[in-house]
């Protein structure tokens, strides 16, 4: 009986994820096992659509490029926001008076859209007038006023750096939320035992907050795997300039949609299922690591 | 141990939501399984006595909707009983929305298809009803009809509404002020590039962050270099490549000017461009009639002037100064419509002289129906330079057909010609390569 009642609480929200999320994921999968004409479904192709991502132009020079530097986002994004995020939850922690608003003007970029970060980011860093380069000339380093998004060299960092900056509000409060949950007689024996801060941080503090990086750890995997709008905002569907930004989704969003092909939902559509299955064994692999990694600790 | 336990039931459900909406979002939203078999055509259609009916127009052009409003008022007039209900949708989710429609039921009953290459999905789904034989285009364009053809099939598939030539457009003021003329061979251009670099306003505004624009740039730049329309009919018949000497030069002549564009130009957005260009901070730039309203827009007192950049040194003999151009959308009729009759009366009067006209006094765009007048100067101007010694801009009307495209390719090349990492040859090779991947050359 009470299962029963349970179900039916369960019910709308199960419905509206089978509607609207697993159908749709379900479908994209089977499309990509058919040849196309237009929207029209053709003869079965086997695993003819997975073969052209591994041996059709573009597809053999712009996958890996665009696989290579979705790693490095998540590299850079997960180094940057695990050492900036904790350092300034670290600093917050315990200061009851200011924690509170600076938490939350640091969660302030995070409300708005990656499209309008990125389009604000592509204007403060243009070099004809954004006023980045203004600023640096004015103060004397005019070797550094360069072309920020129109130099392959700097442009993918660019994206890293505007992305930690958008979503560090969310380590932040991770992180703070996690520092609160360890326990004070721990750190207060550690002083007593004579424990410097740094001891105090390193042995005792940062162990108990493996889990907390795990977490951000995988959800920046799924993030960074999955980035479309900041990208597409800062250099368009194609990755400006030369390719330097391009993503995965992006090359699905050109091939699904311009590439002029006629069976480009064949091709997208096992291109997308090929995305989900880096993301979903991504994730897994790394939340079984971290979990062997939590049980060490906890004993 | 508990809250660990919780940190894990969490990332696990956020490890699965996450993955899933990935594909979820990357689902196309209709199989179009059913297409051509009949069904509902026409959102809001209500069919009435024979010859009444409500068609459905979609289109890709919010900021028309006024013009074609009042378009369409003239057209229900003059055929009572018929109501045109046009709809607009945003540009870049129209390819999405339209397959849809087309697929599905509630779809238009006269859709504003794209054209060449992009065409051709909707032509493949079988969604459209072939025109040949009731609709002439016999006198028109040969190039702009093309855009409106199936590839495999030749047949005619849509109406080509609007066309859209490339030229440099240029300040008139700041020539003035310098001395200058609109230049009639290349020792003029390059006068004029030299002169007014020495002031402070830059010569040529290019938007090279935006590899968009970059085979537009080089189109103007340099297309009588690799010889315009007759490298045009020797490249689609597979007759000559990419490595061509002739279109490997046509790249360098890009790469030379380079010192003439903005500062860092592969960091300068195409806005950046056009407001270096709208604000008098450059004298020059490379654009499509598409984007006359857009410089015009931040100051009508600016006085612009258009002229076709001449030869440039090493141009085939005989050539003269060229400007590209290619039809830029077309009309056609669903074959789910339900007013089949009317739809197709409807997409007739498109290529009248008639609706041309319309299309160029309501919503100032140069017309594919032969014989339209113009009245505004520039308009007039870019459609009799194109008349007079159009050629196609080849990249869009014949090597958009597969991917990667030409366009692509060649936005991303010139863009590694401008940073340095590549050399013109280097350019053009990339550029033949990819190409050669999936074109087949006509008539092979």
């Amino acid at each position: 009986m009470r299962r029963r009642t349970s179900l039916l609480f369960v019910a709308p929200a199960l419905l509206l994820f089978g509607v609207f999320v697993l159908y749709p994921m379900v479908t994209a999968f089977s499309y990509a096992f058919f040849d196309w004409r237009g929207t029209t479904r053709s003869d079965f192709a086997g695993l003819a659509n997975f073969d052209a991502l591994f041996s059709r132009a573009p597809f053999t020079t712009d996958l890996p490029r665009a696989l290579g530097h979705n790693l490095l986002f998540f590299l850079g994004t997960m180094l940057a926001q695990n050492t900036i995020g904790l350092g300034i939850a670290y600093l917050l922690y315990r200061r009851d008076r200011t924690r509170r608003v600076l938490q939350t003007l640091y969660a302030m970029p995070y409300l708005l859209s990656p499209i309008v970060i990125g389009y604000l980011w592509t204007l403060l860093l243009s070099p004809t007038f954004g006023p980045v380069n203004t600023l640096l000339t004015k103060v004397g380093l005019e070797s550094w006023a360069v072309p920020w998004l129109g130099r392959p060299s700097t442009a993918l960092w660019v994206v890293v750096l505007v992305s930690v900056w958008q979503w560090i509000g969310f380590p932040v409060l991770l992180y703070g939320a996690a520092l609160g949950g360890v326990p004070d007689d721990l750190t207060e024996a550690a002083r007593v035992d004579g424990a410097s801060p740094r001891q105090t941080f390193f042995r005792i503090v940062l162990p108990l907050l493996v889990p907390a990086i795990g977490t951000v750890t995988v959800l920046t995997f799924i993030f960074a795997m999955e980035a479309f709008a900041l990208p597409y905002a800062v250099g368009g569907s194609t990755g400006n300039p030369a390719g330097a930004t391009d993503f995965v989704s992006l090359l699905f969003y050109r091939t699904a949609f311009d590439s002029g092909a006629t069976d480009a939902i064949g091709t997208s559509s096992a291109l997308a299922t090929l995305l989900f299955l880096l993301i979903f064994g991504g994730a897994l692999l790394a939340t079984w690591v971290l979990r062997r990694q939590e049980r060490r600790i906890t004993g | 141990m508990g809250k660990i336990g919780s940190v894990r039931r969490g990332r696990m459900l956020a490890v699965a939501a996450a993955g899933a909406l990935v594909l979820s979002a990357c689902a196309p939203s209709d199989s179009g399984d059913d297409a051509g078999n009949g069904g509902t055509g026409g959102t809001g259609a209500s069919a009435g006595a024979a010859g009444n009916a409500t068609l459905t127009v979609w289109s890709w052009r919010v900021e028309d909707k006024a013009a074609y409003e009042k378009i369409f008022a003239a057209y229900e007039k003059k055929h009572p009983g018929v109501k045109v209900d046009f709809k607009a949708f945003k540009a870049t989710e129209y390819n999405k929305i339209l397959a849809t429609g087309l697929a599905g039921s509630g779809g238009p009953d006269v859709p504003q298809v794209r054209s060449y290459g992009q065409l051709q999905t909707t032509v493949a789904s079988g969604s459209l009803v072939p025109l040949d034989g009731k609709v002439d285009v016999s006198s028109w364009d040969a190039n702009s009809v093309a855009s409106a053809k199936g590839k495999s099939d030749g047949r005619l598939y849509a109406v080509p509404f609007a066309r859209q030539t490339v030229q440099m457009f240029y300040n008139k003021r700041l020539f003035e002020k310098n001395g200058l003329q609109p230049p009639a061979t290349w020792a003029d251009f390059m006068k004029a590039n030299i002169t007014l670099r020495k002031t402070d306003v830059t010569p040529i505004a290019v938007g090279a962050k935006d590899d968009w624009t970059l085979p537009i740039v080089h189109e103007v730049l340099a297309a009588p270099r690799f010889g315009g329309k007759a490298f045009a009919d020797a490249a689609r018949t597979g007759k000559t490549s990419f490595t061509d000497p002739a279109w490997v030069d046509s790249v360098k002549v890009v790469g030379d000017l380079k010192q003439y564009m903005p500062k860092n130009v592969t960091g300068v957005a195409q806005t950046d461009a056009q407001t270096l260009f709208s604000s008098g901070q450059a004298a020059m730039i490379p654009g499509g009639s598409f984007d006359l309203s857009v410089l015009q827009k931040p100051d009508p007192t600016l006085q612009i002037g258009v002229f076709q950049v001449p030869p440039p040194p090493g141009s085939p003999a005989g050539s003269s100064a060229t400007t590209p151009g290619w039809a830029d959308g077309n009309f056609a009729v669903s074959k789910k419509s339900k007013h089949q009759a009317q739809a197709m009366e409807l997409v007739q009067w498109m290529s009248t002289p008639e609706f041309g006209q319309m299309v160029a006094d309501e919503i100032k765009q140069i017309s594919a129906v032969p014989g339209v007048t113009y009245s505004d100067p520039l308009l007039k101007q870019m459609n009799d330079a194109y008349t007079k010694n159009g050629s196609p801009y080849l990249l869009l009307t014949d090597f958009r057909y597969g991917a990667p495209s030409g366009t692509d390719l060649m936005g991303k090349g010139v863009q590694q010609l401008l940073l340095g990492q590549k050399d013109a040859a280097g350019v053009s090779k990339d550029l033949d390569t990819g190409i050669k991947t999936w074109f087949k050359p006509s008539g092979s």
